[in-house]
């Protein structure tokens, strides 16, 4: 396995597990009586995934031996074709945030409706280019 | 598969030359070229031109269209 393709498996499962703890507990406060502040759980959460993904990184580019190499012809097509997934599944979920206008949703979680759009965006993109690796492999 | 044969394994061979070095020479890596011996991928113009120059050969007898494959 290369090392983007590791890097790339790493950022997909942290950005799930992380994004994922912070989703549901949001929901688990606004169906219960929770006191967290969101704010300071989202910060939270985005440094723990830098963390994760600085830390990881490293790891990985000391255990692969292609780290420094550019990405080639091949892997560039991987990316291009995962960020225009990636691209159309943002538009979907930014459609879909701003539909939450409609359901009666405040501001707080409109904004939820949005980060979680980024979010499974940049998940798809992640996997997609994972998955084009693999079957190409 | 892709519709696209190639001969670069057996040129490879034939000079002795590594996945590796093969990729380094050329400016892919070496899953790459595996993907290409393998038909899994299919080379861009340039990458094939870097190839044939580097075998001494042409790109028509380095890749050949597989009508059985074509579609």
């Amino acid at each position: 396995m290369s090392f983007r393709y590791k890097s790339a498996l790493l950022s997909l499962i942290s950005m799930a597990l992380v994004y994922g703890c912070f989703f549901v507990s949001v929901m688990v406060q606004r169906h219960g009586d929770g006191h967290a502040n969101p704010v300071v759980q989202l910060g939270g959460a985005i440094l723990a995934l830098a963390l994760i993904q600085i830390v990881g990184n490293l790891i990985i580019a000391g255990t692969s031996s292609d780290k420094y190499s550019a990405p080639d012809e091949r892997e560039r097509a991987f990316d291009r074709k995962a960020t225009t997934i990636g691209y159309y599944v943002l538009i979907v979920g930014a459609l879909a945030g701003i539909a939450t206008l409609h359901l009666g949703f405040s501001g707080p979680e409109i904004g939820y409706a949005v980060l979680l759009a980024i979010v499974v965006a940049e998940c798809t993109r992640q996997a997609v280019f994972l998955i084009l690796h693999h079957r190409a492999a | 598969m892709f519709p696209i044969a190639n001969n670069v394994r057996a040129e490879r061979e034939a000079r002795g030359m590594t996945q590796s070095e093969l990729g380094a020479a050329i400016g892919l890596t070496r899953q790459t070229i595996a993907a290409i011996e393998q038909r899994h991928y299919s080379p861009s113009l340039e990458a094939a031109f870097r190839i044939a120059r580097l075998f001494g050969t042409s790109v028509d007898a380095l890749f050949q269209w597989d009508e059985g494959v074509s579609g």
